[in-house]
């Protein structure tokens, strides 16, 4: 019964300090929900930027083009060796008489092309197989790969050497930019740390000579800080609520918008949310709740010592 | 019911607030602690509420030792003491019914309890009519009497009032000694420190006097000596 009637009475004072702090209330719920929204933008951008690396990384392959004269055995062997390699993706393999449809179909207003391709006897196109890999790190080993002499004398000429100054470069971007984010990330969240302790703390700083007459009237310790903690737990919850609304908002109004930028493909960032909705919010409450009940607690402590 | 056996209070580096005061305040007792400022007045009685804790000696409350007390004994030994402070100390965000039935709230009374006490001790201090404004709405002297009010709702054996008369016009200071005048007659001890001189004299009752840190005059039915 006792312990009923302390817990009603908790909930009672920490509903009216809420209202009656409203002021206060308000500012740290304004400082909550800019950190938790700042953390969650960069969240975004990270995402964004991600999916634009991603995008860039796709477009990377090596094509391989084979000698024209080069038998259906080695081409089928060069397809299936590369194709069991655990780097590779995707291999495709485009045998000649299809490489000279292509050829074909792209020239076809071009009639000066196809008259000198009908001068010819045979198909002056060799196959040409496009190797594409998990990783972008993982194409100079496939490179090497191909240096296998059950095919490698078949070959003509490959891309990647043309442009592994390029790929290399990206790779490099998309490392950096990925390591940058995170890097980002989480020196925002520091600062929101660091914003949330402290706007708490003066919250707290505000209520000193009230915590003091608490005591001296006879107040448990607990039946000082408990009101305080539960109404900034209640602010958490309310700022992550409004938080969530406004990254929906935010991700619904922006995403289209980016799609325009990414040539209609995914731009990643609603995906990245929707996807990893679950682990944020968690994440995000946990953090949030357990930061405002261990700062309350902790600043409400300090007026209590005597 | 108090007992001060060799109390040293010393304040680092090495101010004394009081030097091997010793002192027996029997129950009922309406009792008038003077001096002059510095000298050891509200040292004494942040000792008595356990807000401070002496550097040597002890301090018996009703039987109770409290130089060794623990923190969380604190808030009981502050239920059986009613505590009046100069500056009132009241809650500002909450209204006078809210102030007074705090001190019972978090004694965990039930609220038939504290239903049936606020309006009585309301009563007495002659603030029936105002329960419902907050502090800000009330003169000094009405929120003194709220003070008394809260500092009576655990029927306290000891009423130690630090300066209640400090920030108050005369009409209202005399207000606030009947007020304690009537509540020692209920039984409780009065512990009244002060430097108001009219008010000690117009008492005609034990005076303990402080110096320095030490008890220069303990009379009966004293007087002011002090300059």
């Amino acid at each position: 019964m006792f312990a009923i009637t302390t817990t009603g009475r908790i909930i009672s004072f920490a509903w009216k300090n809420f209202t009656r702090n409203a002021w206060i209330g308000l500012a740290t719920l304004l400082v909550l929900i800019l950190s938790i929204l700042s953390v969650n933008i960069l969240l975004g951008v990270n995402a964004v930027s991600d999916a634009a690396m991603k995008a860039l990384e796709d477009k990377i392959d090596i094509s391989v083009y084979f000698k024209p004269e080069t038998p259906v055995l080695v081409l089928d062997t060069a397809r299936s060796y590369m194709a069991s390699l655990p780097q590779s993706q995707e291999v495709d393999m485009r045998l000649p008489e299809a490489v000279l449809e292509d050829f074909k179909t792209r020239h076809k207003d071009d009639e000066k092309v196809l008259a000198a391709l009908a001068e010819l006897d045979q198909n002056p196109f060799g196959a040409t197989m496009t190797v594409k890999a998990h990783n972008t790190g993982d194409y100079p080993f496939l490179v090497e790969a191909l240096q296998n002499p059950q095919f490698a004398f078949a070959i003509e000429t490959k891309t990647y050497d043309d442009n592994s100054v390029a790929i290399s470069r990206v790779q490099h971007i998309a490392e950096s930019v990925r390591l940058f984010g995170i890097i980002l990330i989480a020196i925002f969240a520091l600062f929101s740390i660091l914003i949330v302790y402290n706007s708490i703390r003066i919250a707290v700083y505000t209520q000193r000579e009230e915590l003091g007459i608490m005591r001296l009237v006879g107040a448990s310790n607990l039946f000082v800080k408990a009101p305080l903690v539960l109404s900034g737990a209640v602010q958490a919850l309310l700022a992550m609520f409004l938080s969530a609304g406004a990254v929906v908002l935010m991700v619904a109004f922006l995403d289209p918008k980016l799609k325009i930028f990414f040539d209609g493909s995914d731009p990643g960032l609603q995906s990245y949310f929707m996807d990893n909705f679950v682990l944020l919010a968690g994440v995000q409450a946990g953090a949030i709740l357990c930061l405002v009940i261990f700062s309350s607690w902790a600043a409400t402590g300090r007026y209590l010592k005597k | 019911m108090i007992v001060l056996k060799n109390i040293s209070k010393v304040y680092p580096p090495d101010v004394h607030g009081l030097r091997d005061v010793s002192l027996h305040i029997k129950p009922g007792e309406f009792v008038s602690i003077v001096g002059t400022s510095g000298a050891g007045k509200t040292t004494l009685a942040k000792l008595l509420i356990a807000e401070e804790r002496p550097t040597k000696g002890t301090i018996v409350i009703g039987g109770w030792d409290i130089t060794k007390i623990k923190r969380r004994e604190i808030p009981y030994l502050r239920r059986q003491i009613g505590v009046i402070f100069q500056d009132f100390k009241l809650l500002q965000k909450k209204t006078v019914w809210e102030n007074i039935a705090f001190a019972l709230e978090v004694a965990g009374e039930p609220r038939r309890r504290i239903r049936e006490v606020v309006p009585h001790v309301l009563k007495i201090v002659g603030l029936d009519q105002k329960a419902h404004r907050f502090p800000r709405q009330l003169s000094g002297g009405e929120q003194q009497r709220v003070v008394i009010a809260r500092a009576l709702v655990h029927r306290p054996k000891v009423l130690l009032a630090d300066e209640p008369t400090g920030n108050l016009d005369t009409m209202n200071t005399n207000e606030i000694i009947d007020v304690l005048k009537k509540i020692n007659a209920f039984g409780s001890t009065i512990v009244l420190v002060t430097h108001n001189r009219e008010v000690v004299n117009g008492l005609k009752q034990r005076v303990i006097t402080l110096s320095d840190g030490r008890v220069i005059s303990d009379q009966a039915q004293g007087k002011y000596i002090l300059p």
